[in-house]
């Protein structure tokens, strides 16, 4: 499965670290990265393109939490069915 | 005024009276600044002390604990106990000296990068950029330690930034905001409660966090829900709720894991389905529709898919679920299995059974008191065996399971609360973790009592060599471990020894009585085990039993 997600974040020296780390460590593999700085507002805008077999929701509610993100939205999903984590309704 | 004297003035802003810290070069004008300043600092004995005395100022009491270290060594030092308070969901705020700014990159002395090493283990990390925004981020570090779903903060402030001058400006303390529930969620919630023929309620330590104890009681009190209790919220449910089932989990009681098994509803408040607490995953609570409760979005579905999930301050959502089903036979269901499965005391033989001591301890101890505890066996016990008034009242890692938590923790507890007994109990691979905090107690002649269970091996690792890997006893023998009673009494701490069950009262007492510190070694068999226990990648219904369960 393979995801597009778009982050606006303030722009602090070690925002894409932040991303990236939490990108690696909740599972997901970063295929493609494009950041801009916007110095009028302060803020970077910053497209991800990421894949892996966890839930998307899951990597989209950790990296809202990072303080210094301000938006996130989830542009694009391909892919097989999702297969979660063990999940049981 | 300079940088330094404004991060003494921010602390005071936010109401800090105390932390816990060690000085070094990049710190130094903050040290300076405090030889002059109201707010009282504890110097530990290593950076790690002061970071879970933090821990255990903030736990015991819901306030937010503050820690200090100089950069490099002594920020590195603060590492394990940032992590346990990220994992454990406690508000610290660290503040680290830096080397000058124009030093940073150099490789300097002292010189690392902490905002870098800060990212994993912290809630938010802030490398100060100039003098002009030390204030605000001082201020926003107390605010998001304690948002939300507390954690620990980091603010790494450079030399130069501490050596400048700058103005001081009152700045209002926001208030802080929480998510607003939709009402319909809250319907459905209260359908299905209404609707449930075998309701449970799995709470977690979210609701201590949110100072929700009081609205916790009421709802159970209300809806008589039978409820199960993680290892951070033991403490919630009161004792004598007739039907609290106990701890949940890996080391839990039987009837809270058995009820997790049968019930059709379980309302998770606050929790977040720990593998320590699940057993294999897609055994748990098989039969059950699930509310999940929470303010962190990022828990729910995580690992099991909530039917109807509400993210909310606790104080004001748990009053609006008061719904009471009529389920009188899952009622009986609970307490027979609360009887079937109460813990047992008849321990032959004239040696000390820990979990017996424990449980008199608790007993024995005035209503006013907070137990802290290491990593192991004891841990366990002291969770099965003593009983609490609030989880404020039980200081136990839970999520990173820190070894040398303990002692340190229940120092910052004592300060936090002078008039309360505060209690560790350690085990002896634990203890040795952090032992050099004895010189902080004795420095402070801080009343803290130390109860060490020394069965001479790290226990709970020699169980699991037992039981998992045919009794290759792999580098867990402490049978040459120092003479404890010397080692507290190089601190001028009173020492007693004692290996037999007739002593344990009158020690107890000796030990309770005792005006200052006071360390209570307890030689235990090196062969009792922590019963029951469900095996790594069971199913929590597939529990083994020891002999004396
Ligand atoms: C810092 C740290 N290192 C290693 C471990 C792994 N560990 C878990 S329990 C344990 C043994 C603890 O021994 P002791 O403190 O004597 O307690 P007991 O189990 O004997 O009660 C070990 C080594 C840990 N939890 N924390």
């Amino acid at each position: 499965m393979t995801h597009t997600i778009n982050l606006t974040a303030q722009s602090r020296p070690e925002v894409m670290e932040r991303v990236l780390r939490v990108v690696r460590h909740r599972g997901f593999a970063l295929n493609s990265v494009e950041m801009n700085n916007c110095t009028t507002s302060n803020t970077l805008s910053i497209k991800l393109t990421v894949s892996g077999e966890r839930p998307i929701s899951n990597l989209e509610n950790q990296l809202k939490k990072l303080y210094d993100v301000s938006q996130l939205e989830l542009c694009q999903t391909q892919g097989m069915n999702e297969s979660a984590v063990a999940m049981n309704a | 005024m300079t940088g330094a004297e404004l991060v003494l003035k921010v602390l005071q802003q936010h109401g800090i009276k105390h932390i816990f810290g060690y000085p070094g070069g990049a710190i130094m004008p903050i040290y300076d600044a405090l030889y002059d300043s109201d707010v009282q600092h504890f110097l530990c004995r290593h950076e790690q002390g002061a970071a879970f005395s933090a821990i255990g100022y903030a736990r015991s009491t819901g306030t937010v604990g503050v820690c200090m270290a100089t950069s490099g060594p002594g920020a590195t030092n603060l590492v394990t106990g940032l992590a346990d308070a990220m994992m454990d969901s406690v508000p610290v705020v660290a503040i680290t000296g830096q080397v000058f700014s124009s030093l940073i990159g150099t490789d300097a002395f002292q010189e690392m990068d902490v905002l870098g090493m800060s990212l994993s283990i912290t809630k938010h990390s802030f490398l100060v950029q100039s003098l002009d925004e030390l204030a605000d981020v001082l201020h926003q570090a107390f605010e998001l330690a304690q948002s939300g779903r507390p954690g620990p903060v980091l603010v790494d402030i450079p030399k130069d930034i501490q050596i400048g001058s700058v103005d001081f400006e009152p700045y209002p303390i926001a208030q802080r905001e929480f998510p607003t529930p939709s009402q319909d969620d809250i319907a459905q919630a209260r359908d299905m409660i209404g609707a449930a023929q075998k309701p449970l309620f799995y709470v977690g330590g979210g609701v201590g966090a949110a100072d929700a104890i009081n609205e916790m009681q009421d709802l159970l009190e209300y809806t008589q829900i039978p409820a199960i209790s993680t290892l951070k919220a033991l403490g919630t449910v009161p004792t004598e709720y007739p039907y609290n089932l106990g701890f949940v989990g890996m080391h839990g009681n039987q009837a809270a894991n058995l009820a997790v098994q049968e019930c059709d509803l379980l309302i998770c408040t606050g929790a977040r389905f720990d593998d320590r607490v699940t057993g294999k995953l897609d055994t748990f609570a098989p039969h059950a529709k699930v509310i999940h409760l929470d303010i962190d979005p990022a828990e729910i579905s995580k690992l099991r898919k909530a039917d109807v999930s509400i993210l909310a301050n606790f104080k004001k959502l748990l009053p609006e679920l008061k719904v009471a089903p009529h389920t009188p036979e899952w009622l009986a269901r609970a307490s027979g299995l609360i009887a079937e499965y109460a813990w047992r005391y008849d321990y032959p033989g004239e040696q000390i059974y820990a979990p017996r001591l424990l449980n008199q301890l608790s007993k024995t101890l005035p209503h006013d008191h907070v137990v802290s505890c290491d990593v192991g066996q004891h841990q366990m016990w002291v969770a099965q065996h003593m009983l609490f008034t609030s989880p404020r009242n039980h200081l136990s890692s839970g999520g990173a399971g820190t070894m040398g938590f303990g002692l340190p923790v229940a120092i910052g507890a004592q300060v936090a609360r002078p008039d309360s007994v505060s209690v560790v109990v350690s085990g002896d691979g634990s203890f040795m973790m952090n032992v050099q905090e004895l010189g902080t107690i004795k420095r402070f002649n801080l009343p803290v009592k130390i109860v060490l269970l020394d069965n001479q091996r790290l226990g709970m690792v020699k169980q699991w060599q037992e039981l998992f890997f045919e009794e290759r006893y792999s580098e867990t023998n402490l049978s040459d471990n120092p003479d404890f009673v010397t080692l507290a009494k190089a601190f001028d701490i009173p020492a007693l020894s004692i290996d037999k069950a007739d002593q344990v009262d009158n020690a107890l007492q000796t030990m309770i009585n005792s005006d200052g510190p006071f360390l209570l070694h307890v030689q235990i068999d090196d062969k009792e085990n922590v019963w029951p226990l469900v095996p790594p990648g069971k199913a929590n219904d597939d529990m083994l039993e020891g002999n004396n369960t």
